[in-house]
């Protein structure tokens, strides 16, 4: 018999994912997010495309327009990546967890795998889909884009490595925490209220500072080309992956210092 | 054998353990016990790696715990009995922490059909009471069939079946000849269940022993009743001895009942009666930790 290994403790730690109903009830969500809602947005595309002013329809985008559904299931997935840890500290579980497994770094890279490895299966097919059910609703009335193309094929499977990396940054934020509400907020503040801080900025901070919000950084991701002043999809995955490596590693260390 | 040397854990400005040392030996139970806020949980958490000790160390058979391969299957725990996540099975807890050690699946079942949950196995553990959330904890605790086992204030929420369960299962364990090291702040339960008792009091240790070297050591006086208790008395107090008279007879502090048969022998005093009266561990305790709880309620009072 072994003892404690990362692949040890990355099948407990799957176990504990699959067997707690908040993980089911937001791998559904972020499904029907991204899905349902791209859906909902492609239709009223597609009802308002006589309507829409010339420049307008010569800059849209098919394939970041059946996209947006990720836009709101990226809070989902932060939260699932969130109370992935916090849910532990607040049932006092992360006790039981350290007491069983005391090295703590396999502990996380566990949970870090068991995250990743679900949710970037789970986003991809919801990426693919939305874009699938957008083309057919756009079809016929509004131009379309096809995976043949390879900047379209690279847009949509980035639509799903945004959304995972996303998670991970959720679990970061909890590691960081500890507290659900709190991460949380954090989380959201990240990408919705900062935002709106620097649209009250003067417009040349503006187009300095926008690029780098990782919503921003997502648009790029999931644009076959990106907008003026934002940075080209490879770019932004890299620093994307930067600031996720970043934060991870900071709450890494705040896990090994601090007490239980 | 189970270390404690030179514990010192400070949260902030608050001392939660002080310089602490003691050895807990394996085949008896042992309890360790002190008033609420004493440091038990604390130099627990310490033990199994969880907090990190300000000085000092603990050891089990000499190693650091998070130096074990397999820490399950050296030491079982089970801290406070809501450390499960609330939305998780019993069953998939259990397996959950025997995956992480490499503990066989079929031990889950094991323990718990043993803990006597194997009923409710299956439903969520937030809706568990709390005599069969310190079930689980037990069953946790054994999974990996560890020679060490550590149980902090476990008879909480157990009903007087699952109390005298629980009572023999120690002794079971301690049987085994495993280290078995139980805590509590009720004296009245450590009195029937542990043969060995480490009492500490704002951190620092205060005593350790049987119960009977406990209860021996206190100020115990001896009861006396003879022909003649004034004449006694009398001599008694001339050899340095406190006495105290009641319509029955003395009691006597002081000096040993052994100096009073040979007192009484001397001055041709018929003795009726030389009773040893021993203090109960309730005493002892609340004597021994007089000055080290935190909020007494004499200070509460002030």
């Amino acid at each position: 018999m072994n003892g404690v290994t990362l692949a040890s403790v990355t099948r407990s730690e799957w176990i504990k994912f699959r067997s707690v109903r908040s993980t089911l009830m937001g791998v559904i969500v972020t499904t029907v997010l991204t899905v349902g809602l791209g859906a909902l947005i492609a239709t009223a595309v597609r009802a308002n495309w006589s309507q829409m002013n010339p420049i307008r329809k010569l800059a849209f985008d098919p394939v970041s327009a059946s996209l947006g559904g990720t836009l709101f299931a990226q809070f989902a997935v932060g939260v699932i990546g969130t109370l992935f840890i916090t849910s532990e500290y607040s049932s006092g579980s992360i006790r039981t967890t350290f007491a069983a497994v005391p090295r703590r770094g396999l502990v996380v890279v566990g949970k870090l795998l068991v995250l990743v490895g679900s949710l970037f299966v789970v986003t991809e097919v919801a990426c693919v889909a939305t874009f699938l059910l957008g083309q057919s609703i756009f079809s016929g009335v509004v131009p379309t884009a096809s995976l043949g193309s390879s900047a379209v094929l690279r847009s949509v499977l980035l639509g799903g490595v945004y959304l995972t990396l996303l998670a991970v940054l959720g679990l970061a934020f909890g590691l960081i925490l500890r507290q659900s509400a709190a991460s949380i907020s954090a989380f959201t503040s990240l990408l919705l209220v900062i935002p709106i801080i620097l649209f009250l900025l003067p417009q040349s901070w503006q187009n300095a500072a926008t690029k780098f919000m990782p919503s921003a950084l997502g648009h790029s991701m999931m644009s076959t080309n990106a907008p003026e002043n934002f940075f080209g999809a490879w770019t932004a995955t890299a620093l994307l992956v930067v600031y996720v490596i970043v934060a991870f590693s900071v709450g890494v260390v705040l896990l090994l210092r601090r007490d239980a | 054998m189970l270390r404690v040397d030179h514990l010192t854990k400070h949260y902030g400005d608050t001392v939660a353990v002080d310089d602490l040392s003691f050895d807990v030996a394996p085949g008896v139970v042992t309890g360790f016990l002190g008033p609420n806020g004493s440091g038990k949980s604390t130099t627990m958490r310490i033990m199994l790696g969880l907090d990190r000790p300000t000085k000092g160390r603990t050891s089990i058979d000499g190693h650091a715990y998070r130096d074990f391969p397999a820490p399950l299957r050296e030491v079982g725990a089970q801290l406070d009995a809501k450390s499960v996540h609330p939305g998780r099975s019993a069953r998939n807890h259990l397996r959950a922490l025997a995956t992480s050690n490499a503990i066989p699946l079929t031990r889950v079942d094991e323990v718990l059909e043993f803990a006597g949950i194997a009923s409710v196995a299956d439903k969520k553990v937030g809706g568990f009471s709390l005599g069969m959330s310190q079930r689980l904890g037990i069953a946790a605790a054994i999974l990996g069939d560890p020679g060490v086992l550590l149980f902090d204030e476990p008879v909480n929420g157990l009903d007087p079946e699952g109390i005298r369960w629980i009572r023999e299962f120690f002794a079971t364990l301690a049987h085994e000849g495993r280290t078995v090291f139980v805590s509590s702040h009720l004296m009245s339960e450590m009195a029937l269940t542990a043969d060995q008792i480490i009492v500490i009091g704002r951190g620092r240790f205060i005593a350790q022993g049987s119960v009977d070297d406990l209860t021996r050591t206190s100020a115990g006086t001896v009861f006396v009743a003879s022909a003649d208790d004034a004449r006694l008395a009398q001599r008694l107090r001339d050899a340095g001895a406190s006495v105290a008279v009641s319509e029955r007879g003395l009691d006597v502090g002081k000096v040993p009942s052994s100096a009073i048969g040979e007192i009484a022998l001397a001055d041709g005093i018929a003795l009726n009666e030389l009773t040893p009266q021993r203090a109960s561990l309730e005493e002892v305790f609340m004597e021994l930790t007089a000055d080290s709880i935190e909020y007494g309620s004499a200070r509460a009072a002030s």
